[in-house]
């Protein structure tokens, strides 16, 4: 029994294991932290994940019992036009549509060529040692984790992910095991003014997400980590990226859509 | 599973799957032959699950960007075209809905009974005649709070702290249904997979 229900548990509650969070899932059920961890089980759970798409093929027919209703001819003027200049973008090698999609596409441009460490496919963990280096300088922090004492923590050596955002814009993300603290740099990365993104650790046990802050565009900062986080971070762990009001995911409310992933390794 | 060649829900399905394969392959002319041929569909479902002309007309939109951007995540071996499009198109209206921009949950838990046609049905793409069969007949195995529950679910995309307001029971007390009913239900649709042939 593991469930974590405010509203009286009780003897009648059946167990609930991961074949049913995937059914609660695909049907939209959840909502808040138990929302986020299923996103984030989506992409570390590969049984989780069959499970999900076993049920989406289930449900699925079931929307044959919904009318149908034409959209209207704007709607496809609309896709073609974005789809159009989507294109153009992309031959003129900039940035790709679902950047465009995050309003970041005119930042995304003239950030693509100053973007130092583009790995384009190519080593990770090569690229990211040049965001060590230049993230280094002191900034301030973006996020307000309570203090306490670090209690043993699971990695000695840095760790580092580079996050895709879109197809030639990376998230550098640099844990520092010894100071307890993130680099998070995004100098490639705009604000639209509309959303903000938060950054998530994903701990392996499968408990809920873990904020990390809310991503600055444009800058490198430090963030500093609480022993709670800290004793979630490993080799290979998990960290995401979603969508968000302007100031992160507000108390009580739904967390956004997960808009990226990557994974923290060994240098 | 029709394949006779003179089966227009065969042809339909045939033509969508090589549509898809064709955009997936990077042919951005697809993209207009699989709206054409899904948009009534689709826009149904963001129109159901929004509960608002506006932001459904938006998630088409992105549904399609995003289909154009994603299309080789597609595995022609597992799901019927229709079946990932509906799914797919499903998925980003919840997610727009959880963003928490809409409202949602226009449609009230008594009516997330089928609306009456407004347009006549997605043309001959029916997702699967047995599966749908299927599904129901193990929904109609469950409790009734149950079932009604799992369709309000699915049809108005509502979350548990919804249905439980809307039925004015605790959260624990719709959690404890609904997930009861999952279980039964997830039985009866292996069972089903397991005697496929028998039935």
């Amino acid at each position: 029994m593991t469930t974590r229900d405010p509203g009286s548990p009780g003897p009648d509650m059946p167990e609930r294991d991961y074949k049913t969070i995937a059914a609660e899932y695909s049907l939209g059920l959840l909502e808040g932290e138990e929302l986020m961890a299923a996103r984030a089980r989506m992409l570390n759970d590969p049984d989780f994940a069959w499970r999900k798409g076993w049920w989406d093929d289930w449900f699925v027919p079931l929307s044959d019992d919904i009318p149908g209703s034409e959209p209207g001819d704007h709607i496809w003027q609309a896709i073609s036009a974005r789809l159009a200049q989507a294109q153009a973008s992309a031959a003129r090698g900039e940035a790709p549509a679902n950047i465009a999609a995050l309003g970041e596409a005119r930042a995304a441009r003239k950030s693509a060529q100053r973007w130092r460490w583009i790995a384009a496919a190519s080593s990770v963990a090569a690229a990211l040692a040049v965001a060590v280096l230049i993230a280094r300088p002191g900034t301030t922090p973006i996020s307000e984790t309570p203090g306490g004492p670090p209690l043993a923590q699971a990695s000695s050596a840095p760790l580092m992910a580079s996050m895709p955002v879109g197809e030639t814009l990376r998230l550098a993300i640099t844990y520092l095991p010894d100071q307890s603290e993130m680099l998070v740099s995004a100098s490639g990365l705009s604000a639209d003014g509309v959303h903000d993104h938060e950054l998530w650790l994903a701990p392996k046990d499968g408990s809920a997400l873990q904020s990390l802050g809310v991503v600055v565009p444009g800058e490198e900062r430090r963030v500093p980590l609480s022993g709670e986080v800290t004793r979630n971070i490993a080799n290979g762990a998990q960290l995401l990226l979603t969508r968000e009001p302007l100031g992160g995911k507000p108390e009580g409310v739904d967390a956004g859509p997960v808009v990226a992933e990557a994974q923290l390794t060994a240098v | 599973m029709a394949d006779s060649s003179d089966d227009p829900a065969a042809i339909a399905r045939e033509q969508l799957r090589a549509a898809m394969a064709r955009l997936a392959a990077g042919d951005s002319a697809a993209l207009e032959e699989i709206y054409s041929a899904t948009r009534v569909k689709l826009f149904g479902i963001c129109l159901r699950i929004l509960g608002d002309q506006k932001e459904a007309e938006d998630a088409l939109q992105d549904v399609y960007i995003n289909l154009w951007q994603r299309a080789d995540r597609y595995d022609p071996q597992r799901a019927s075209p229709i079946s990932w499009l509906a799914t797919f198109a499903r998925n980003r209206a919840i997610d727009r809905l959880r963003t928490g921009k809409v409202r949602g949950g226009a449609v009230p838990v008594d009516e997330a009974a089928p609306l009456p046609d407004e347009a006549p049905l997605a043309d001959s793409l029916l997702i699967d005649a047995e599966r749908e069969a299927q599904i129901h007949k193990c929904l109609e195995t469950l409790d009734e709070k149950a079932q009604t529950y799992i369709r309000a679910a699915f049809f108005g995309g509502r979350t548990y702290a919804q249905l439980a307001e809307t039925a004015d029971v605790p959260l624990g007390t719709m959690k404890s249904w609904i997930r009861r009913g999952l279980i039964r239900l997830r039985a009866c649709l292996e069972a089903s997979e397991k005697g496929e042939d028998a039935a």
